[in-house]
């Protein structure tokens, strides 16, 4: 009894904090969800995409009783087996991730609370009345002000602190709890993440309701070298913005250049669209090596730690702009401006600024200051050439690279006057620097590759944020029926086993009419390529949330817009509602949006949480071959596994034999075998025969194109009739069938697994 | 696979796998025996093995020859299927390399000739660090069969692997080596 009165007491507090008196819906199963009540959803997920294990040592060394030996069934003085210790460390990567967007979130609201006040209201513009659909559905909150996002931030604060305590030694003692507690992590990190970019959309007035936003200029060669330049690194435009509005004040927008490396670099275009693009994190510490920034400013995110001595090699000014990277720098933050320009025109000093207008006019003094004492350039053929004469070709760079190339032959071939073997790397390089580092005739192999640097410039869209919902309403039923084949979503960091993957995935996917989504590093990457008439995708494809439209939705923080627009489709176009209802969106996406996420080069822990978070939304995400080092993927076995479904209309368990989507986590070693897996792990259950036959298209094409010909061995398990069969192959197809005793099968009218799985969820509600 | 490391894998992203690392084989005539004797050996192939060729010859050549004078069924990953019907060969199996060793791991599963789970994979033509990672699998979760690797670095989380070999004469004399042992075998 005492208990009931708890949990009522507790639900109380919930149905305060969400406002459960505004009836704008009615209120769902799981509000604010806490760590058991997904777990069943989890769980079934789980029972299907087991988790698969690579883990990068033997041993577990988290407590002073380790190191402790996890091979061959051995436990650890915990009591923890290999497995579980695999799903700790994803946990802990998700966490990591979830807290950096959830803390940059919290950051951007502290700083525009304190400019407007907590009832400045939340406005997206004419086209977008859902403005917060993870909001709305994970914890059950329509957010109409900033104060309100300081609600749904405060519960991801709280849930990851306790997912954090999960992992501490003498806990969780499941692999399969762990992972899903990974996915609670992944699920609130799209809260996070969602907070974060509706208060910067709103705080800084960036785009919305709007898709043909500014075309950018892109490549180190768009900023001009003859001015003052302050490049920004990170992800948090707290600062950038300010230092766009100093020189807007100060009459100094022709006078200094702003450029940046990563996410801040989109956050600032979609301020203030002169500003330019470097490229991604890949590129970061070459351009910082390059010297070619006068001031480099930091925030926070996917920024070399080691950037202060960086870049006091360079040559360059550093300020260090938000607490949680501070590089051990004296903090200037109360320090006279004057003084801090000084020691740093002077002394050289770097400094830590937390005070983002003191930090703007500094950055912005200190480059007018120093510009003009500085040669800024590349280096010359004959400079490189010199340089790589050291080269022994011992291959100790060639142990270091992570991308496993033979840099020791382009410098030799360098030193011979030949740069084309150095140009293909430096295209390849993932940027680390560690074949620098291990070289022990101090080649400055970076420097070297600035010869092999392409000096082309391109054009990236500027960040658009949310999908509009009059888009949804126009391509929610064509992607629910599978005649628009599918959702693209090209996302995360610049890891990539070739950078030129990128550009090829959009194009050929966007000239077949899915629709492909971009964001971050990615969305940089694929503008750093032009087609034979010279137009990057950005030029080539309209920029609509429609068939054959390339949108970029901006950064990292911008992911939270894709997994709104998959719950966007099943509440405005299935009119399902949404509020705290998030086992019927997860099993509506997974059941019939046809969405894949790729990040081929995703290396971060936030990417790891925000691939873990599309999971549990029901989205599969297809990974770069790196990515085998985030230890854990979600695997089926087609031929082994059941896939079984309710038809919700006929309320009955239908056993559909067919693996879609085939897997949630997957790594893929090579792109060609990417472009065949995409069009297959767009295939789900609710397809309509037309939207099945021309999913089949693409896949029996790309299999053909990709592949080598013939036809995907599991095809069979795609085609449930006749009618599935696209008309091109239909010869080719119906005697492969018929070779192997293909039986057709009967569609599932409306496949859900609502029903399937312990859930308070009736199965009436998948029924829209 | 019961030894302390006894170097260093070449690609040093892989650096140091802990307690359990793969046994050195630098004789290809030890390398022929192992595979002679194994019960039902699998060849895995990797996209690499198109990319990479020794003397006159694509890698996939050697590991096609190899597959022949055992009758070691094959498995194509990635787009390794395309050159194979190319030169004339059917691969006995095509899953890309999670999905192979996802199969591998349950000991129930039936093999690619319905035959029974593989007690020797072979792995050869993988990137090293998507490779060893599928190794480390292998090792923790699947103690019912023995994996080795037929390129030219050392991979710690196999049972049994050649040593990092700097010049790929050395490689080439190796595989040409277990091919005639093989042959004796």
């Amino acid at each position: 009894m005492a208990e009931i009165k708890e949990l009522t007491k507790k639900l109380k507090e919930v149905h305060e904090r969400i406002k459960a008196e505004i009836p704008w819906e009615p209120i769902g199963h799981t509000p604010m969800p806490e760590i058991p009540d997904l777990r069943n959803w989890d769980m079934k997920l789980l029972q299907t995409y087991k988790p698969w294990y690579a883990p990068f040592c033997d041993l577990c060394c988290f407590c002073t009783y380790g190191k402790c030996d996890l091979t061959e069934d051995r436990r650890g003085a915990c009591g923890i087996d290999i497995s579980t210790q695999q799903a700790r460390f994803v946990l802990l990567a998700c966490l990591m991730g979830a807290s950096a967007h959830a803390s940059h979130a919290g950051h951007i609201l502290e700083v525009l609370i304190e400019k407007y006040g907590p009832d400045k209201k939340i406005d997206l513009g004419t086209s977008i009345d859902l403005e917060a659909p993870n909001i709305r559905t994970v914890l059950g909150l329509k957010p109409e002000t900033l104060g309100d996002l300081k609600i749904a931030i405060e519960y991801v604060y709280k849930e990851v602190t306790h997912l954090l305590d999960s992992t501490a030694m003498g806990q969780e003692g499941s692999c399969l709890d762990y992972e899903s507690k990974s996915l609670h992590a992944g699920m609130l990190d799209h809260v996070g993440m969602e907070v974060a970019d509706i208060a910067q959309i709103v705080g800084f007035n960036y785009p919305t309701s709007v898709a043909n936003t500014p075309l950018v200029d892109l490549g180190w060669d768009s900023v001009d070298k003859t001015k003052p330049i302050i490049c920004f690194i990170g992800h948090n435009p707290a600062t950038s913005t300010v230092v766009v509005d100093y020189l807007q004040e100060n009459n100094l927008y022709d006078k200094v250049e702003l450029c940046g490396v990563c996410c801040t670099a989109l956050e600032t275009t979609r301020y203030y669209s002169r500003a330019k693009v470097i490229g991604p994190f890949s590129r970061q510490l070459f351009y910082v090596r390059s010297g070619i920034a006068d001031v480099i400013m930091t925030d926070e995110q996917c920024i070399r730690t080691d950037m202060p001595q960086e870049a006091t090699k360079a040559g360059s000014a550093l300020i260090a702009s938000i607490d949680k990277v501070m590089y051990g720098l004296e903090d200037a933050t109360e320090m006279d401006t004057d003084e801090i320009v000084k020691k740093m025109v002077e002394e050289k000093k770097h400094f830590a600024i937390l005070d983002p207008k003191k930090a703007a006019e500094v950055a912005v003094k200190v480059a007018m200051a120093v510009a003009p004492q500085r040669r800024k350039g590349w280096i010359t053929e004959q400079e490189a050439t010199e340089m790589s004469k050291k080269c022994s070709l011992c291959g100790m760079c060639e142990t270091a690279c992570p991308n496993l190339f033979e840099i020791g032959r382009g410098i030799s071939e360098v030193a011979k006057g030949n740069y084309e073997v150095i140009r293909e790397i430096f295209n390849l390089c993932v940027g680390c620097g560690k074949c620098e580092e291990e070289c022990p005739r101090k080649i400055p192999i970076f420097k070297i590759m600035q010869v092999g640097a392409s000096k082309e410039t391109w054009k990236i869209r500027a960040g658009r944020g949310p999908i509009m919902d009059t888009e949804i309403r126009t391509v929610g039923a064509p992607i629910t029926l599978g005649t628009i084949p599918g959702v693209v979503a090209l996302v995360g960091c610049s890891n990539f086993p070739d950078i030129r993957d990128l550009a090829e995935m959009v194009d050929e996917f966007a000239r077949r009419k899915y629709i492909v989504v971009v964001s971050g590093c990615t969305a940089m990457a694929v503008g750093m390529w032009k087609d034979a008439d010279g137009k990057t995708v950005y030029e080539k494809y309209p920029p609509d949330f429609d068939a054959g439209g390339v949108v970029n939705v901006g950064s990292c923080v911008a992911n939270s817009h894709i997994s709104g627009a998959a719950i966007k489709i099943a509440n405005i176009f299935a009119a399902l509602p949404l509020r705290a209802n998030y086992e019927v969106m997860a099993d509506y996406v997974l059941n019939r949006v046809g969405a894949v996420g790729v990040a081929w080069g995703a290396y971060s822990q936030k990417a790891a949480s925000i691939g873990t978070g599309f999971n549990r939304l029901g989205v599969p995400v297809i990974l770069g071959p790196h990515s085998s080092k985030y230890r854990r993927l979600y695997l089926s076995r087609k031929e082994e596994d059941e896939w079984k479904v309710m038809d919700a209309r006929k309320k009955q368990i239908v056993e559909t034999s067919e693996p879609s989507p085939e897997h949630l986590a997957y790594v893929c070693e090579t792109k060609e075998k990417a472009m065949v897996m995409i069009p297959k792990l767009c295939i789900r259950k609710n397809d309509t025969p037309q939207g099945r036959g021309i999913k089949l298209n693409h896949y029996i094409s790309l299999y053909k194109k990709y592949m080598g010909g013939g036809l995907p061995e599991d095809l069979p398990l795609y085609v449930r009739r006749d009618a599935d069969i696209p008309l091109v192959y239909k010869k080719e197809v119906k005697a492969y069938l018929t070779q192997i005793g293909w039986k057709p099968k009967e569609p599932v009218g409306l496949p859900t697994l609502i029903g399937t799985y312990p859930t308070k969820v009736p199965v009436d509600s998948v029924i829209h | 696979m019961s030894q302390l490391a006894p170097l260093l894998p070449y690609h040093r992203v892989n650096i140091l796998t802990g307690t359990r690392t793969a046994r050195l084989v630098e004789d290809p005539a030890e390398y022929a025996k192992l595979i002679a004797k194994a019960e039902r050996p699998l060849l895995v192939l990797g996209p690499r093995l198109l990319k990479i060729t020794l003397g006159e010859r694509l890698l996939l050549e050697y590991a096609l020859d190899i597959a022949k004078i055992k009758n070691i069924p094959t498995c194509a990953t990635a787009t390794v299927k395309s050159k194979m019907v190319e030169l004339g060969v059917k691969p006995d199996s095509v899953y890309d390399l999670v999905e192979i060793i996802n199969a591998l791991k349950d000991p129930q599963w039936k093999g690619v000739r319905k035959e029974g789970n593989h007690g020797l994979v072979m792995f050869f033509g993988f990137r090293t660090d998507l490779g060893e990672q599928g190794l480390s699998v292998l090792k923790h979760f699947a103690p019912h069969l023995k994996t080795m690797t037929l390129c030219k670095y050392y991979y710690p989380h196999a049972d049994f692997s050649l040593p990092n070999l700097k010049k790929d004469e050395q490689w080439k004399a190796f595989l040409e080596g277990l091919i005639e042992n093989l042959k004796k075998e």
